[in-house]
């Protein structure tokens, strides 16, 4: 598998204040990436930059083989954007955007199938104006890979979505992925998302990838203890470790056999992701 | 080669469909046709057949050429700059930048809709002058060169200026706010509502440095006889002058627009849209 993204030691700073403090990142072709972070992180200026939308201040980028900022338009028809919440064209026909919106590509997809995947079959004579936020939302990632895209960027993709629509959206972006081997980057704050969706998470914090890996690999670096408890002497215990395994053997050993109401719980992904971000903050 | 004429193609498709889109927005549509060839009716039938003072011309003749001269300038200065400040407050611009070949293809478009409704228009205005009388087209082969020429070259300068105006405008809203006002100013200095003589020296300079004094003279050379000429400047239609200053405003219009234009679509970007919608949600 070859390299979709490349980022080394990426650095973005808007007069004095430095939002990106070396970012690096590698993403491999077919992947599902998560930019996890608390809002103000950077996860947007980081994507505009790898898009193309702005010039960084220093590192390297290169993104499907090439420099964003040197990007021409035959690099541009490779991707695919979907940004956050947009409002234009709003008084196109949906079909109508999303047939002309394929025509600058060479090989679009069928509208019209693509309108029956996304759910949009019955707004297809519709104002795109009058759709709601979720049928807005899938009618921007019909546009997002129209051009059948190698590699697709999602901003924030499900901000205001009820579970239903997000639920939806997970399972169209899981298809894509599948299906159509798209690389996928997306944006988000919310952890259940990025840990439903994405192969791997990068977490950006204070400017940099705190940590990137799948659940159990966050998990680990962020080594939020483990919780044994059990009962003894008729009251309840608990004790805080990193090795979990041993202290159940240590209380066998001392129980001579086995423990009441034993109980090993380890951190939730959220438990050691808001234990990371609080040790940043 | 190929992909230049293939984004010229989606380019006109893309004007034509906006262009339809306009003129099913009845509110949109309403508020355009009424101000322009509404009081152009309204004026032709109060007082076009009257004859203007001292002539045997008739008003309407006299105000089809200010009122087209308007139109042009309006549709290509304030109208394009409207859109183009709405399409950069509404992502359209930038939707456009995240697709390849997109800004050409935008750019052409928007021409497209623009000379689509200043063509409507103005074919209104004709139409309607026609059918009342109060209008005759001009008879000599050179008045109707004159015209082959004069309306294309004015429309380039006042389009690309207007794009070049759009492009720096912070919102739609503003651009009514900042180009209201001056171009209503210069409706009434530039001699297509009130003749020139009427206007004290610095103001007749200062209508001869602006597009539409001469967009107005080239075409009241087309519709007027030359008995007219005593109330033009110096006495002459000044044909050749009529092309180096639009012809001047033009080229400084388009290379004005392709700096600032460039510059505009460099900058956009999805926080910088987050910022914008923002503001405009606080100013509401």
């Amino acid at each position: 598998m070859s390299t979709a993204i490349s980022v080394r030691g990426l650095r973005m700073a808007y007069g004095r204040a430095e939002v990106l403090k070396g970012v690096d990142l590698d993403i491999r072709e077919g992947e599902i990436v998560a930019l996890l972070g608390p809002n103000g992180a950077g996860k947007t200026t980081t994507i505009e930059i790898l898009e193309g939308f702005r010039n960084r201040s220093g590192g390297e980028v290169s993104v499907l083989g090439t420099d964003p900022q040197r990007g021409g338009d035959a690099w541009r028809a490779r991707l695919g954007v979907v940004l956050q919440a947009w409002q234009d064209h709003k008084r196109w026909g949906v079909r109508e955007l999303l047939a002309h919106m394929g025509s600058y590509y060479d090989n679009p997809r069928d509208p019209d199938e693509l309108l029956a995947a996304l759910g949009l079959t019955g707004q297809a004579s519709q104002q795109v104006g009058l759709l709601s936020g979720g049928q807005r939302r899938r009618l921007d990632v019909a546009i997002g890979i129209v051009g059948r895209p190698e590699l697709l960027f999602l901003d924030e993709p499900t901000t205001g979505f009820d579970p239903e629509a997000r639920r939806e959206f997970h399972r169209l972006v899981e298809r894509l992925a599948t299906e159509d081997g798209m690389t996928i980057l997306l944006t988000t704050h919310d952890l259940a998302e990025a840990e439903r969706l994405a192969g791997r998470i990068a977490i950006l914090l204070g400017g940099k990838i705190a940590v990137c890996g799948d659940a159990e690999d966050l998990a680990r670096a962020v080594q939020a203890p483990s919780r044994v408890g059990w009962i003894e002497d008729g009251e309840r215990r608990t004790r805080a470790t990193d090795d979990p395994s041993g202290v159940v053997w240590e209380l066998q050993a001392r129980f001579g056999g086995p423990v009441p109401g034993l109980e090993v719980r380890r951190p939730t992904l959220e438990e050691s992701y808001l234990d990371l971000v609080g040790r940043a903050a | 080669m190929k992909t230049v004429r293939k984004m010229m193609g989606i380019g006109v498709r893309r004007g034509w469909a906006e262009f339809v889109h306009l003129v099913k927005d009845r509110k949109e549509q309403a508020g355009q046709l009424l101000g322009t060839v509404g009081v152009f009716v309204l004026l032709l039938l109060w007082i076009g057949d009257e004859p203007v003072k001292g002539t045997d011309v008739s008003s309407g003749t006299l105000m089809t050429a200010g009122f087209l001269a308007f139109t042009i300038t309006s549709g290509g200065l304030l109208s394009l700059a409207m859109m183009i400040a709405a399409d950069r407050e509404d992502g359209t611009m930038l939707r456009l930048r995240a697709t390849a070949g997109g800004i050409p293809v935008y750019l052409i478009g928007r021409g497209v809709t623009v000379l689509c409704q200043i063509v409507l228009q103005c074919g209104l205005m004709l139409g309607i002058g026609l059918a009342l009388g109060s209008v005759t087209f001009p008879s000599s082969p050179a008045d109707w060169l004159t015209l082959a020429w004069v309306v294309p070259l004015g429309t380039l300068a006042v389009v690309s200026l207007g794009a070049a105006i759009g492009s720096v405008l912070p919102s739609p809203k503003t651009a009514a706010v900042i180009m209201g006002l001056p171009m209503m100013g210069a409706m009434l200095i530039s001699g297509v509502m009130l003749p020139m003589s009427y206007m004290p020296e610095p103001v007749q300079w200062i209508a001869q440095a602006l597009p539409l004094y001469w967009q107005g003279l080239g075409l009241r050379s087309v519709f007027l006889p030359d008995s007219m000429l005593a109330a033009e400047i110096g006495g002459a239609w000044r044909l050749p002058e009529t092309a180096a200053v639009l012809g001047a405003w033009a080229v400084a219009g388009l290379l004005l627009a392709a700096w600032l234009l460039r510059r505009a679509t460099r900058r956009e970007s999805g926080s910088r849209l987050a910022e914008r919608r923002l503001a405009a949600q606080a100013a509401n």
